[in-house]
């Protein structure tokens, strides 16, 4: 016969409680503290949820993530004839672009080599997939598979094929999380391609759009016209796309973002050269 | 059988608690609501472990999830952790009342503890952190809360029995 377990309670005097007690609420107090003058505890204490207990979280979500899958991939297989068909008539579409891009490509290097201009004022630092997602409740971040071992750094820029996603605020060795554009916490320089509107713009909490903040000389942009990164917060790059504007209102303007919040795959980290 | 006695009640409800946090910070575009209705089911378990199952190492369960939260929710610490412990604090104040309620008047209070914390963690997320106050989500919480709140009961006075 096995022996029984026998889990001895540990009885701890009143005066340890009540020291744990205050020493927790005196340690959550100095915490928030902390975490508003942005003190060098707080980012350890992110890193170290970046890459110890995101893993963790994840391993244990697994199923529901299986489940998620599952569900994304029985819709993908029933819409797969309606796709189909318009996929093909998207092919026939993109072909006839193609012999005209290719002749505007063609057109285009001749004028750059005559104005003696570069390519883009990318540089591209790595580009990175998507591990996982914190954007369903309050705030609006991802986390990606390359950190500062791949020289990923603060407040570098975030892209994908369609424009600008957000801007990394955390790096651990391999890990970094992006704050994505629709997240209020994000204010952006943006300015109008058609009027050169400069203005500033953030999440407005819904996830979807993208809200003016500040408009110089209260001047409000064109509806239907496209955002751009201004440059002249000097976080972000110059003339990254970020939107239309989708919305205008007395004393400010909604953008819908390019980028496909719900899709995001894979993830260009950029700086300005 | 002898592992059965070591797998207590509050063992068991700490594993919901993990299980429900790693799957609310886990976002499931396709399925949002499910990142809701864990997130719901943490604030559940975590309250029932206060009302039945009162220990101070619950300040310390607090203060791990509250970091936790805070740092893969809103990036920054404030909203969750306060209320976790200011909800503690409240529940050893108030412990001499609530005993003396009947048990559907202590059900009452759970649901009604439950919305307020969710309530204030928003209000809280927009004054500390500026985060919009959002109504709708809210009344998801809500709505969750009421499909869920019946079927935990069960399942956690199951475990407790």
């Amino acid at each position: 016969m096995a022996p029984k377990f026998q889990i001895k309670v540990f009885q701890l005097s009143r005066f340890v409680k009540n020291f744990t007690i205050i020493s927790v609420v005196t340690l959550s107090f100095l915490l928030i503290f902390f975490s508003k003058t942005d003190y060098y505890l707080i980012s350890g204490i992110k890193n170290l949820s970046s890459s110890v207990i995101i893993p963790i979280t994840r391993f244990i979500s697994a199923p529901v993530n299986v489940f998620s899958n599952f569900i994304e991939e029985y819709n993908q297989f029933r819409s797969l004839k309606f796709e189909n068909k318009i996929l093909q008539e998207e092919i026939i579409r993109l072909k006839k672009w193609q012999t005209l891009a290719i002749q505007n490509s063609r057109e285009n290097n001749v004028l750059k080599k005559l104005l003696n201009a570069t390519d883009n004022n990318l540089t591209l630092v790595k580009t990175a997939s998507l591990i996982n997602r914190n954007d369903t409740i309050y705030s609006k971040l991802i986390n990606l598979n390359a950190g500062y071992e791949d020289k990923i750094e603060k407040n570098m820029s975030a892209i994908n094929e369609r424009g600008l996603l957000g801007k990394v605020i955390d790096t651990t060795s391999n890990n970094s999380r992006v704050i994505l554009l629709t997240d209020p916490n994000l204010s952006i320089s943006v300015k109008s391609i058609s009027d050169g509107i400069f203005s500033l713009i953030s999440g407005s909490g819904d996830g979807k759009y993208l809200v003016s903040s500040f408009t110089k000389d209260n001047k409000m942009p064109r509806l239907g016209d496209i955002v751009v990164t201004s440059g002249t917060a000097q976080i972000f790059p110059v003339d990254l796309l970020v939107g239309k504007v989708a919305k205008v209102e007395k004393n400010r303007f909604f953008v819908l973002p390019f980028v496909d919040f719900k899709n995001i795959d894979y993830v260009q980290i950029v700086t300005s050269k | 059988m002898e592992f059965s006695k070591f797998f207590n009640s509050t063992i068991k409800l700490n594993i919901i608690l993990i299980i429900s946090f790693s799957i609310s910070v886990n976002s499931f575009i396709l399925l949002p609501n499910i990142n809701n209705a864990f997130y719901v089911l943490f604030h559940l378990t975590f309250i029932y472990l206060i009302f039945y199952h009162y220990h101070y190492y619950l300040y310390l369960v607090a203060l791990v999830y509250g970091i936790l939260f805070d740092i893969l929710l809103l990036n920054n610490i404030g909203a969750h952790i306060i209320t976790f412990l200011f909800l503690l604090m409240l529940f050893v104040l108030l412990r001499k009342y609530l005993i003396r309620l009947s048990s559907y008047q202590i059900i009452f209070i759970y649901f009604i503890t439950l919305i307020i914390l969710l309530v204030i963690e928003q209000f809280l997320a927009n004054l500390i952190h500026n985060y919009k106050f959002n109504i709708s989500s809210i009344f998801n919480f809500i709505l969750i809360s009421l499909i869920i709140f019946i079927p935990t009961i069960f399942l956690f006075i199951k475990l407790d029995k």
